[in-house]
């Protein structure tokens, strides 16, 4: 079979500092093979660090920025607004990707593009604007320090019109934070690995786009019929009013009763005051005011808040979602929802990733807690839990790089290099900040944290529900097997653009989607065959972070998670068994063909 | 009784579902920016998302600019005779509520025909944000709520089955004191 469809074949590649604008042809075996999103970013970025002999300042000009969209992206299936940003991080030093939802990525194919590279580094701070065809590099110097949130409104009034899509980064990526986002739609934002920082590196405050052609399909009533029984399947959901209301806010409550919720920088994983940051408290105070989807979402997890009295009256936020809450509620200790929802609007605002920065903080109160960081240290603004004054704050002045927040905003690595016992203290792998699972539940979640190719994050596998559904009795291979199935099938969604929701939390079959891609692409796979693919991803992502340095030493867990037990909780007293974790590590290289290192074997190489 | 095609910017979510149907049922292709509905959306101040899509006006200005007669109401459908028009995009410009559309590729301006009377957008929407509804229905949930909010009303508590009730109630006659 081949492709006959779905593609427009081109890749744009903007070169900033010569401020040239090519469009490449995209030959038909790295779209066969690669298929889209995270595919072509890690084949790309690949052919880059070759290029280089492997040595890449992430916040280098040499540093490739890929934006990449997926076949499926703004075709007629569910929730596909999903668009992938690629590159090495500036967080790690390895490989790393981040997704964002919204319409960004529908924008990009409809201006005839399959993806976007980026080089070089603009002279003075300009945009990127693609007009479908037409491509310029415009300057806006004007820009500079401006707010996320104001940069996209000035963006749209400088070009003149309102129906393009802008992702923009905030005063955060400017200034190279290493968790700095991009943010686009206003609030939905590619958080992870630093790629704000990335753009902030490269002189490129935004990029707009505006496209206006048919995304190509090869059947489009096939599709049509497919996705109208997946559609039925998911609004026939019992949850699925839930998710309307909600959205992942509902995830709080549930991460509280099972004991996994971070609190005061998990140390506990129950919050005594989880009820006054919780899905219920958002709609029952009277907090949401709107629902906010992706395109083509049925489901518009987006809860649109609004604070309406009180010391942040005024406050408009699209958030929480439950990590968001999570990092920037329980995990610093906030006993009120505004504050929370003051926090989101200013990570926004800023640019920061929200579970990073509510990490980082957590960690810097419970240093200054243990005496590691100290009151000169803080330039002598002391912070403590739910100290909602304090933590505002220092998230302004880690973004702006003023006082202690110049050494916090370069992340996990740099912040353990100045106090080193803040080892014991931050919860990272790789020198990404963890998500808001905690993984002393079950080794499945710490394999899963551990063997993420970007970092301690929750998106290439979650199997912490599972992981509580099986307890004790649940063996060691089949943690390990379920580990391997996510890496392949999440990465999937990000590799066709099309957001894994749908299917992780109201069940739909994984089967739809190689009905999707068959449609769109008019190329026949199996599930089996393209989770071979998004396999092969892994292998060179793997093989990729093992020549930029790492080893299996980096596949290891946050100290927190293996010393420090937890403190309430049904988990309470519970750490990650290390023997056991290292046994089932070695399970897990077993099982995916790669030596006892971690590095697969020299042929995967080759074959890319 | 004619129906009219009701928008409750209230429940949009943005998806842009009604946009991409729009699309393919008219065009037969994936492209939202072919649809005779569009969503709006402006943030943060004011917070709206509102679906933006022609009211079949009974007295309609897109009508009265047509330099050709290419637009008549017919059975409550404001129509575009292709075969007669122009596209000068002249009721583009005329509709006071921007909801007739165009595209470089589209040779006649891209208008909504209520899909004969069972629009795609309506049967899709997730959020019921669009319906169909008697003309003589209009405005009624606003008018409910109206009611409903009104600031005299009294409340009691009753037993029914075991549980507690509340029933709500205007005393008629009495003024608050």
């Amino acid at each position: 079979m081949s492709i006959k469809s779905g593609y427009f074949h081109k890749q744009l590649h903007v070169d900033l500092t010569t401020g040239t604008v090519e469009r490449r042809d995209l030959p038909e075996d790295l779209i066969e093979r690669y298929i889209g999103g995270r595919g072509f970013g890690a084949k790309l970025v690949w052919e880059n660090l070759k290029a280089n002999d492997f040595k890449i300042d992430p916040l280098g000009p040499g540093n490739l920025l890929v934006i990449a969209p997926g076949p499926l992206t703004g075709c007629y299936v569910p929730s596909s607004g999903k668009n992938s940003f690629i590159s090495i991080s500036p967080a790690t030093g390895l490989y790393g990707d981040s997704s964002i939802g919204g319409g960004f990525g529908v924008e990009l194919r409809q201006s005839g593009h399959d993806c976007l590279s980026i080089t070089g580094a603009a002279p003075e701070l300009s945009i990127l604007f693609i007009d479908d065809g037409d491509v310029s590099i415009l300057p806006m110097p004007f820009l500079k320090g401006k707010t996320c949130l104001e940069a996209e409104g000035l963006i749209e009034k400088k070009l003149g019109t309102h129906a393009l899509h802008v992702a923009t980064i905030g005063v955060a990526g400017e200034n190279r934070v290493r968790f700095a986002c991009v943010n686009s739609d206003w609030s939905r934002n590619a958080g992870r690995t630093g790629i704000g920082a990335i753009m902030g590196s490269k002189n490129l405050k935004a990029i707009a786009v505006r496209g206006t052609k048919d995304l190509p399909v090869f059947d489009m009533n096939g599709l049509a019929e497919e996705t109208r029984k997946a559609i039925k399947y998911m609004t026939d959901h019992k949850y699925f009013r839930l998710w309307q209301q909600q959205g992942l806010m509902n995830v709080i409550e549930y991460a509280n009763t099972k004991g996994i919720l971070p609190t005061y920088n998990f140390k506990a994983t129950t919050f005594a005051a989880h009820d006054k940051i919780n899905g219920e408290t958002m709609l029952e105070g009277g907090y949401k005011i709107g629902d906010s989807a992706c395109f083509m979402c049925p489901m518009c997890c987006g809860n649109i808040c609004l604070v309406k009295n009180g010391k942040y009256a005024g406050t408009v936020t699209e958030g929480p979602e439950y990590e968001s809450c999570a990092m920037l509620g329980s995990n610093l200790g906030i006993e009120r929802f505004d504050a929370v929802l003051a926090g989101n609007r200013l990570c926004d605002e800023l640019g920061i990733d929200t579970i990073s920065t509510g990490s980082i903080i957590g960690a810097v109160i419970e240093g200054y807690e243990k005496g590691i960081i100290s009151l000169s240290d803080l330039d002598g603004k002391g912070i403590t839990w739910n100290d909602d004054d304090a933590i505002l704050e220092l998230m302004g002045r880690i973004a702006r790089r003023e006082g202690i927040g110049d050494i916090l905003a370069d992340g996990s690595l740099a912040i353990i290099k100045q106090w080193p016992e803040m080892q014991k203290v931050l919860l990272q792998v790789k020198g990404l900040e963890q998500s808001a699972y905690d993984s002393r539940v079950g080794t499945s979640m710490g394999l899963a944290y551990a063997t993420s190719d970007i970092g301690a994050h929750h998106t290439r596998a979650w199997t912490i529900a599972k992981e509580i559904e099986e307890g004790a009795a649940w063996s060691a291979e089949d943690k390990v097997n379920l580990v391997m199935y996510h890496q392949a099938v999440r990465p999937l969604f990000d590799m066709l653009g099309v957001c894994r929701l749908p299917w992780i939390e109201l069940g739909l079959s994984e089967r739809h989607y190689e009905k999707f891609y068959g449609y769109v692409t008019g190329n026949q796979m199996t599930l089996e065959e393209l989770l071979k693919l998004s396999d092969d991803v892994y292998n060179l992502t793997r093989r990729m972070n093992m020549r930029l340095g790492a080893t299996r030493k980096e596949d290891s867990l946050p100290y927190k998670v293996t010393n420090a037990p937890v403190l309430t909780g049904p988990n309470a007293g519970k750490t990650l068994n290390k023997q056991e974790f290292e046994r089932m590590l070695s399970l897990y290289y077993e099982k995916r063909g790669w030596d006892q290192n971690g590095a697969p074997p020299p042929e995967v190489e080759a074959s890319f | 009784m004619s129906r009219k095609l009701a928008v409750i910017p209230e429940e949009c979510s943005g998806c842009k579902m009604c946009e991409l149907v729009c699309a393919i049922k008219h065009f037969g292709v994936n492209n939202p920016k072919k649809s005779a509905i569009r969503v709006l959306i402006t943030y943060p101040h004011p917070v709206v998302r509102m679906p933006v899509v022609c009211s079949q006006c009974k007295k309609a200005p897109c009508e009265d600019v047509c330099p050709v007669d290419a637009i008549s109401r017919r059975d409550g459908v404001v129509r575009l005779d292709t075969g007669l028009c122009i596209s000068c995009f002249h009721c583009v410009e005329s509709c006071p509520f921007g909801a007739i559309y165009a595209h470089d590729e589209c040779e006649y301006p891209i208008k909504c025909d209520l899909c004969g009377g069972d629009p795609e957008c309506v049967k899709h929407c997730p959020k019921g944000a669009l319906r169909m509804v008697p003309e003589y229905a209009l405005g009624e949930s606003k008018r409910l709520n109206n009611v409903l909010s009104y600031s005299q009303m009294k409340e009691i508590e009753f037993v029914e089955k075991g549980e507690v009730q509340t029933l709500r109630y205007a005393e008629i006659g009495k003024e608050q004191s």
